[in-house]
């Protein structure tokens, strides 16, 4: 897509770049490829999960707010669970088999906003992208601060000066996975915050973890902010800020 | 926007601007074609009086006194994350530690997705 005009950025929300790196160098990006250390992007953008995505036109003007950003279907979706898994094992794989795939109608929604920019379906009047942009009331805002200052003081002062700062980020915007899942992912090896636990279990500093507050929240089908690819013109889709 | 104590009476315009999005100017504190009308906020100096700023944009301003810091938090003019679809252009960084700004791909469409290692 880029000879077409179209430039891919990636932005890894990760308070750790080190654990950014396996996955970059596997990638061998050769567009932009960011990391947003104290995810300033998804407080100005509003990515509340992972992945999620915002376009944005020539002049810099955003005409689809984020949304879920998946362009392939995940090979976890047509897989046989195995049998013999723990048991919480088996239950993650049953909730992410649950996700919504709304992958080949994203992509088809990104080739046609580039071949037809402001006169495709898929692109959003200014008023409609703030309008559709998730609701922020004072709890979310509040939310996302007490993020920021727990990540600065994680930085600065050390691993436990982010804690109560993050249940309290969780405890208002319990919606936002990134503050969650980036919370998780931290405290959940026996060694502490030194490795990346992507299966981000139960654990003795924050309240929830992610197979638990996904089944709390719907399950795998309410777990992202789907797009609404309907487009402007027919805003039927299946879009919905939770 | 992380400030610490020390800072707080030095804020720059500039650095407000960046790193909340709306700059102070002498009409108000704006972003993209939006001004909130905020008297006394900007300084003759150029510095901001971040705590004004914030009460002014309806953002939280949280304090943690055992280490002398404040934290002020994203504010909202519609009630959305979004004020306006001016895309934000805060200071990045790149997988090399060098610095980018989406405004540096101006005339181009631009995909930013967001993902993470976890």
């Amino acid at each position: 897509m880029e000879p077409a005009g179209l430039t891919v950025v990636t932005v890894a929300l990760d308070v750790e770049p080190a654990h950014t790196r396996q996955w970059i160098d596997a990638a061998a990006p050769t567009h932009p490829s960011l990391v947003d250390t104290r995810h300033v992007t998804g407080e100005l953008f509003g990515f509340i999960n992972v992945p999620m995505a915002v376009w944005i036109d020539e002049s810099g003007s955003i005409v689809r707010n984020a949304e879920t950003a998946s362009i392939e279907r995940s090979p976890l979706q047509d897989m046989d669970i195995p049998d013999g898994l723990p048991e919480r094992l088996t239950k993650i794989f049953i909730e992410v088999k649950k996700i919504p795939d709304d992958a080949a109608g994203y992509r088809a929604a990104i080739v046609d906003w580039v071949a037809d920019g402001a006169e495709s379906a898929f692109a959003l009047s200014p008023q409609e992208v703030v309008e559709r942009s998730r609701p922020r009331g004072a709890s979310e805002a509040e939310a996302a601060a007490c993020f920021e200052l727990g990540q600065h003081l994680r930085l600065t002062v050390g691993d436990d000066a982010a804690i109560s700062w993050w249940r309290r980020a969780h405890e208002l915007d319990p919606d936002n996975w990134t503050y969650k899942r980036q919370a998780w992912t931290l405290v959940t090896t026996p060694e502490g915050a030194t490795e990346n636990d992507l299966l981000q279990g139960p654990n003795d500093v924050y309240a929830g973890n992610w197979l638990d507050d996904v089944i709390a929240a719907g399950g795998g089908a309410a777990y992202s902010t789907r797009p609404m690819l309907a487009g402007a013109a027919h805003p039927e889709g299946g879009c919905e800020h939770r | 926007m992380i400030i610490t104590d020390d800072r707080l009476e030095q804020l720059r315009a500039a650095d407000f601007a960046d790193e909340t999005g709306w700059a102070p100017k002498p009409e108000g504190l704006c972003r993209g074609e939006i001004c909130v009308p905020a008297p006394g906020v900007l300084r003759d100096d150029g510095t901001v009086d971040a705590l004004a700023a914030a009460a002014r944009l309806g953002m939280p301003a949280l304090r943690d006194d055992r280490h002398a810091v404040t934290v002020v938090g994203p504010g909202s003019t519609t009630g959305h994350t979004l004020s306006t679809a001016a895309a934000p252009d805060p200071e990045l960084i790149d997988h090399d530690g060098d610095p980018f700004r989406l405004s540096s791909l101006h005339g181009r469409k631009v995909l930013l997705v967001a993902w993470a290692s976890y």
